[in-house]
């Protein structure tokens, strides 16, 4: 092999590395510890992947009334990320405890490349079926709520 | 129903959720898995390259082949219900993964060639059980290499790509208004 085609296949599996997604199983270094988002959002999806398992969520507007819509009207999604299904599931948190229309609250540290997603910091907080907590307010305010997965409280501090 | 649905079905059995939840059950399955495919692999390796001429066409290919073969196939039937067992576990993440839909195709290529091979290439093997193998035999046998290496790759590329798919499901609502 030449100089210049050994440099051209380094190059080729340098790019070939570099686009392979390389966050389906991480560490957490990805997620930026320095920041805590709270979130009080609608359960979408839960992808109980046997490394990280992953709720995905439409976050609620600040009146507690309805989900966050982008400039086209379409639901902003969030997800908030943790440990393994089997250990997700021994804290509570699993794919039957969180079906789609859930309404929960949660604290993560996002991600440091500003998608929106985070991994959990915290318990996660359940409201009541269809019963979303007053404006500004999160899920642990509501009565008959559920704490789930810990008892690290969610901040005080609403930042959405 | 659809195929979605069904996909949706598996997810939801107690199956799937008794293996999610356990925190043993799935690295077992995950060690077999890799165990048998690599048998599975092996086996066929040494065949092809016996096809291929490598290292020599002096070892008789049927004794080799109905040898090896054995092993192929009793590890292959565990791969798959390992497989399976992978699959339910989180069915509708892996229903949707690209890189899971072509390994299931690379697998049915592997599949077609292997039958054709077996029902037409291979039914003179005899006439060539140690000497040079024809070129039907010896492309039959790079066609399975290849394949059979795409395999392997792509299945690692399914635990690489299955990120964040922010996609909302069809069937939930988001048009809330509480309280209106």
């Amino acid at each position: 092999m030449s100089t210049k085609s050994k440099v051209a296949s380094l190059v080729v599996s340098a790019a070939l590395v570099a686009t392979v997604p390389a966050w389906a199983h991480h560490s957490f270094s990805i997620f930026d510890a320095e920041q805590t988002k709270t979130f009080t959002g609608v359960v979408t999806r839960v992808n109980p992947d046997a490394n990280h398992l992953q709720i995905f969520f439409a976050p609620m507007n600040a009146e507690r009334k309805n989900v966050e819509r982008n400039a086209e009207g379409k639901p902003v999604v969030w997800a908030v990320e943790m440990a393994g299904s089997a250990q997700s599931a021994k804290d509570g948190i699993s794919v039957n405890a969180f079906p789609p229309g859930t309404i929960f609250s949660v604290s993560l540290h996002p991600l440091r490349n500003g998608d929106p997603a985070g991994a959990r910091a915290g318990a996660l907080y359940k409201c009541p079926e269809k019963t979303p907590p007053a404006a500004g307010k999160n899920c642990d305010t509501v009565t008959g709520s559920l704490t789930i997965g810990g008892d690290v409280p969610v901040p005080a501090a609403t930042t959405n | 129903m659809d195929l979605p649905g069904i996909v949706q079905l598996i997810h939801d059995s107690a199956l799937s959720e008794w293996l999610r939840s356990s925190l043993k059950a799935m690295p077992i399955v995950e060690a077999i898995h890799v165990m048998t495919a690599a048998t599975v692999f092996g086996t066929i390796l040494v065949v092809d390259l016996r096809l291929l001429g490598w290292p020599s066409t002096q070892r008789s290919f049927s004794r080799l082949h109905g040898e090896l073969m054995r092993w192929t196939w009793g590890a292959f039937v565990i791969s798959v219900i390992t497989g399976v067992l992978l699959f339910v576990v989180n069915s509708v993440t892996y229903y949707g993964n690209t890189a899971f839909r072509l390994k299931m195709l690379a697998l049915l290529f592997a599949g077609v060639n292997m039958f054709v091979f077996e029902r037409v290439t291979g039914r003179d093997a005899a006439a060539w059980d140690k000497g040079p193998t024809p070129s039907s035999a010896r492309v039959a046998g790079a066609l399975s290499l290849t394949i059979w290496v795409s395999v392997l790759f792509i299945a690692r590329w399914i635990g690489f790509t299955k990120g964040y798919d922010f996609s909302i499901p069809d069937n939930v609502n988001l048009d809330l208004n509480f309280g209106q």
